[in-house]
């Protein structure tokens, strides 16, 4: 740590602007930016690069650690949250201690906003980062904590990507705990009938599994159990699982993937005429009907079937003012991706079975998308599948007469024609909404999307993370994904969750809270003020020959929020990284000018 | 001949590659990630901004490829072609060349001196031929490594590059190297072409200048493209109406790509959202037959692109002219009202092509591919990464066609499968 | 700009679920007034009554903290918090400084119209 015995006048800060090729240097002058920052106190050199992320810029840094004895580092680019890490490394590399760095946003927060006043723009680009060099010179080089991680993996949920997510951990050498709700493994995959794109019956794939999973002792399944708390942190989270029987396990993971899968949407009633009739039906209860019925003729509660309507996108791409909303007020304005193929499989099914049964699709865009699926579509138009395309801001009206079913929708294929249809029975192609895992999210307090599925940190940088470190997302937890896709996500959380648990420890943000010994009283108030109880408490301590009451912190469980460094009188703790007296060295560039 | 010994032998640099080479690396296991192209980061690179965040695709992508160049357990054999794969007892042997640049690559300072002295102008294959670059030149701004490429057969051997170069790097004799790499597994990453210009003679792509794949159109797009700006090919003009032709290699049977490549109604959107931020005043239609936003937010993403006043239109593009002034002039069928097919005429047309496999011959290894050349998984619903040889993975477009963030996911699938495959063979050995 | 240097608005913004909220507004290219400067912390929680004070002592005109309110990461924070902020409305009475120029809410990840909003009423208030 001898950086920190560093003077003034030894602190020597480079500043690197990127240009993110036009979308910062559209707006903002980057050539007056450089000309005013390389005049600032303390500052040796101030650069600018089109893609400051890229190899060459990332080289420009290194290159000046090392060969100009740079030792405070300020990036002035795009959102921490893209590239603070990249930076950080690139220090690293350069020999210089990562956390030496302040990462400024003048592009989210300066050039995308600001694009009606370039000069305004340039200005606060010019006072943020005076404010972050003013914030790095009294930043001290920190160290990463390293926590013990228990070597086993808990994964809440058991349908297809739980299981598979269960049996890749155990594959890698990880202890497994799978937490099911439900009597058995499966998820959604217990019921009757085939699934595409393997025209497997759906139990075979969960049998599949369930034999990998049930002869693996790495792999401890908890089926009809509720976890009903969960604390720690990565490494070593504290599980409490409520068993069938009511007894309470408690159990340590060092990371956890949240396969909490998908609930079919429900259908208000009369929404589309469900509930309205016994004859119509959502998807999933006519895929098992299907699979139950069988002889020349389609025969349901005594009536014969001659003919099928489909509607597409019930509780998927609906629209504010034609749509009824959900419980908490908004319309599910996403697409569930799955319900076409599905839709169209099944149809292709029934037209096996009982090919003299007629079949009407309405629809408003038929997503097929990929190889299969789109020769499903094919299949079901050389099974004479009559298909019908609504306008996307109408829906299909449905009533009964008699013992019909009467469709009428307005055809674009026909131009606009409006037509009505009538049919023996009607299915509804209902889409995926997020489980109710209000109770999960709340004990690991997950982000969570505008369409309530689950939020990962980002959909490319980092698709299966969640905002909590250690806890991983896999398949519909996520987003609505037909079962190769969950397989996939499954995996990769497999992955991530596998390279965090790789090494026996952990390596944690040194973000936590700091005791100056000196200064500090022992009076107690910061434990008083603390949020979490045992991370800092009072202890004695011999200093210069004296017995001395101060504050101790416990950096594996202290979470870094503050709280104990707004009530000390002292200034004697403070927040590693955050410190007090740098935000007010902040305030002081900002308002200079 | 050189020999590397490795765990994973990774087939193809682009996000898929970048992603799998990271995870099965950071899992402690040793990487050769293997390109045949100079520099690795494949398709996504030349990217402008990607949907439905609209990152910009250079800020995803550079720091992975950084991430891939500097880590101590991955080795980036770029300009490197596999000629041979074959399954041994132990693993697999690949023979690859490891193409010449003709230069030092220890020696090069990526100065670019060479560059800015050679007379030389070829075709640039990373602008898909809207500008040229110098016959010896760093294949683009963001290359990884930053190493010049000498086009020996463009070559007119006048010896500027070598006058000028300061750490006297440019070896014309230099000869290509056969390497042997040992893997215990493989990864496949090979990822995909597009459908070409002239699959659909009915286009007429090839003739008509403006008429233009919708690679070259995120070039145009590009913040660092090739001109900086959205004007069209043949003369430079602004174009003020911009049509997109959905599936023009897609779905389609004439031209034996009957799939839907699962990607281009989001790309056209994309890039007609990009178009109305550039060009405000610019007609912007889509011609399509179905709008396919399946992902997450891209129905949003679809609606939004509504909201801003682009033209959707449900209809099949018959066939494509040109008129005096080369302005291509479209013959619709529209399917949304009873008319007779009409002429309509736009400044420009991106045709959105679709995905077809980059590699279709695994050479030697005897790896089972579906109809339309992507490797086949051998059980879709247990592990999709699998192909019919144990030991071999694959993931992202060389499986199929993907976006971007299903691409993604399928990588660490593939490498979690690699990673878990080396300890079940290494664990029987022990 | 004249406007930057008469008044200057300090924006208190949280990794969790502000500063990537402002970003998502950058993202959405919603344009906002230049005098607004952001800071990027844990949480407004380490923040003592006295800095408030200080920071309209030393020339800002309004500060909006924008906290994560219930989706806080730090349980009980944001009652803390709350609390602090009282206090600090009293001293700023005793002082004679407008409460009105010290702002405490909560923005989440991609609460781009409220981020707007507390912005455009806090150009109001100091423009005053």
């Amino acid at each position: 740590m001898s950086d920190n015995n560093l003077n003034e006048a030894q602190k020597r800060v480079g500043v690197y602007v990127c240009h993110c090729g036009g979308n910062i240097s559209d707006v903002v002058d980057i050539k007056k930016i450089v000309d005013e920052i390389s005049k600032y106190h303390s500052v040796v050199v101030a650069r600018d690069y089109v893609f400051m992320c890229s190899s060459n810029g990332q080289s420009l840094i290194e290159d000046d650690i090392k060969n100009m004895g740079i030792n405070r580092i300020v990036v002035a680019a795009c959102m921490p949250s893209l590239h603070e890490l990249t930076f950080r490394n690139a220090i690293q590399r350069a020999g210089l201690n990562p956390y030496l760095y302040e990462h400024i946003n003048i592009r989210e927060q300066v050039s995308w906003v600001h694009k009606d006043n370039p000069q305004g723009a340039t200005s606060k680009a010019i006072l943020l980062i005076k404010a972050g060099v003013e914030k790095v010179l009294m930043q001290d080089p920190l160290n990463a904590i390293r926590v013990n991680a228990e070597h086993r993996v808990l994964i809440i949920g058991g349908g297809i990507s739980g299981m598979r997510a269960a049996v890749s951990s155990a594959d890698n050498g990880i202890e497994v705990v799978i937490v099911e709700k439900e009597k058995k493994l499966g998820g959604k995959l217990n019921r009757d009938g085939y699934v595409y794109p393997s025209d497997e019956k759906a139990v075979d794939i969960v049998n599949k599994f369930s034999k990998k999973i049930l002869s693996n002792p790495l792999i401890k399944v908890y089926t009809e159990s509720e976890i009903i708390n969960i604390g720690g942190y990565v490494g070593n989270f504290d599980i409490k699982i409520k068993k069938t029987d009511g007894d309470i396990d408690n159990i340590k993971a060092g990371s956890i993937i949240v396969a909490t899968g998908f609930d079919h949407y429900m259908p208000y009633d009369g929404e589309y005429g469900y509930k309205k009739s016994d004859y119509v039906l959502r998807l999933k209860e006519f895929i098992e009907l299907l699979s139950k019925s069988d002889g020349l003729e389609f025969v349901f509660k005594g009536k014969k079937i001659n003919s099928i309507g489909f509607i597409h996108c019930v509780g998927s791409r609906q629209n504010e003012g034609i749509d009824a909303p959900q419980a908490d007020g908004k319309v599910n304005e996403y697409c569930s991706r799955v319900c076409c193929t599905s839709g169209i499989y099944t149809m292709n099914k029934l037209k096996e079975k009982f090919p003299d049964v007629n079949v009407y699709d309405v629809y408003a865009d038929i997503r097929t998308y990929g190889m299969e699926s789109e020769s499903l579509y094919e299949i079901a138009s050389k099974h004479d599948v009559i298909f019908f395309r609504r306008p996307l801001d109408e829906r299909p009206q449905i009533t009964f007469e008699g013992d019909k079913i009467k469709i009428t929708t307005t055809d674009i294929l026909s131009f606009n024609e409006r037509l009505e249809m009538e049919v023996d029975m009607l299915v509804l192609l209902t889409g995926m909404k997020p489980s109710e895992i209000d109770d999960i999210s709340g004990y690991l307090k997950l982000s969570k999307s505008t369409n309530r599925f689950l939020q990962e940190v980002h959909p490319k940088l980092r698709p299966v993370e969640m905002n909590i470190n250690g806890v991983f997302a896999a398949g519909t937890s996520l987003s609505p994904m037909d079962i190769t896709e969950s397989l996939q996500s499954a995996q990769t959380a497999a992955m991530k969750s596998a390279i965090l648990l790789s090494n026996p420890d952990i390596p944690l943000d040194p973000f936590v809270a700091v005791v100056d010994e000196e200064r500090c009283t022992g009076c107690g108030r910061c434990v008083e003020e603390c949020l979490y109880s045992g991370a800092v408490t009072i202890t004695e301590k011999t200093i210069d020959g004296n017995i001395k009451k101060v504050a101790y912190v416990n950096p594996a469980m202290c979470k870094g929020c503050g709280a104990c460094v707004a009530v000390c009188s002292e200034r004697a703790i403070d927040l590693n990284g955050s410190r007090l007296s740098q935000f007010e060295a902040m305030i002081d560039a900002i308002v200079k000018e | 001949m050189k020999e590397i010994n490795i765990d994973v032998a990774v087939i193809g640099s682009g996000i898929a590659g970048l992603e799998a080479s990271l995870d099965v690396a950071d899992a402690g296991y040793k990487v050769a990630l293997i390109e045949k192209s100079p520099s690795i980061g494949g398709r996504m690179i030349s990217l402008s901004k990607v949907f439905p965040t609209l990152d910009c695709a250079s800020c995803i992508t550079t720091p992975k490829m950084a991430a891939v160049s500097h880590h101590p357990f991955i080795n980036m054999m770029t300009y490197t072609e596999v000629r041979e794969i074959k399954k041994n007892d132990d693993g697999f042997d690949l023979y690859a060349i490891k193409k010449p640049r003709y230069i030092n690559e220890g020696e090069c300072i990526s100065c670019k001196k060479c560059e800015e002295v050679c007379p030389v102008y070829i075709e640039d294959d990373f602008e898909h031929e809207l500008s040229p670059k110098k016959a010896i030149s760093i294949p683009f701004t963001n290359a990884v490594p930053q190493l010049p490429v000498l086009d020996m057969n463009k070559c007119i051997r006048c010896g500027a590059c070598a006058r000028i170069c300061p750490k006297d790097c440019i070896d014309y004799l230099q000869k290509a190297e056969e390497i042997h790499i040992k893997a215990h597994s493989v990864i496949i990453s090979t990822g995909y072409d597009i459908t070409p210009m002239n699959a659909k003679k009915e286009y007429n792509a090839i003739s008509i200048p403006n008429v233009i794949s919708p690679l070259q159109m995120e070039r145009l797009l590009a913040p660092h493209g090739p001109y900086g700006k959205v004007i069209r090919p043949s003369d430079g003009k602004i174009p003020e109406s911009i049509a997109y032709v959905q599936c023009a290699g897609s779905r389609d049977k004439s031209i034996g790509v009957p799939y839907c490549s699962r990607v281009c109604c989001m790309y056209a959107i994309k890039q007609a959202m990009l178009l109305s931020g550039s060009l405000p005043l610019a007609d912007i239609t889509i011609y399509y037959m179905d709008i396919r936003a399946f992902g997450k937010g891209y129905e949003e993403f679809y609606s939004e692109a509504r909201a801003m006043g682009i033209n959707f239109v449900k209809a099949k593009v018959a066939r494509i002219t040109a008129d005096e002034k080369g302005s291509p002039v479209l013959r619709i069928e529209h399917q949304e009202e009873a008319s007779k097919p009409k002429e309509i005429k736009h400044d420009l047309v991106v045709l959105s092509q679709g995905m077809i496999p980059a590699v279709r011959d695994f050479l030697g290894l005897d790896l089972e591919i579906n109809e339309y050349g992507f490797v086949s998984s051998r059980d879709k619903t247990l592990n999709p990464s699998q192909t019919n040889i144990d030991g071999v993975f694959v993931c992202g477009v060389a499986r199929g066609p993907k976006d971007i963030p299903d691409t993604i996911a399928d990588a660490g699938s593939a490498a979690v499968s690699a990673v878990n495959y080396i300890k079940s063979i290494k664990g029987k050995s022990l | 700009m004249q406007q930057n240097n008469k008044s200057k608005i300090l924006i208190i913004a949280t990794n969790h679920s502000s500063y990537p909220g402002a970003n998502a507004v950058g993202q959405a290219h919603i344009s906002y007034p230049s005098n607004t400067y952001i800071i990027r912390v844990p949480d407004p929680v380490m923040f003592p009554e006295d800095f408030y004070i200080n920071s309209f002592k030393k020339g800002i005109s309004g500060i909006i903290i924008m906290s994560s309110g219930s989706d806080c990461p730090y349980e009980g924070a944001y009652k803390r918090l709350s609390k602090r902020i009282e206090n600090v409305y009293i001293k700023m009475k005793e002082l004679n400084i407008s409460t009105e120029r010290l702002r405490l809410t909560t923005i989440c990840t991609v609460c781009r119209e409220a981020f707007i909003k507390e912005i455009s009423d806090m150009e109001r208030i100091v423009s005053k």
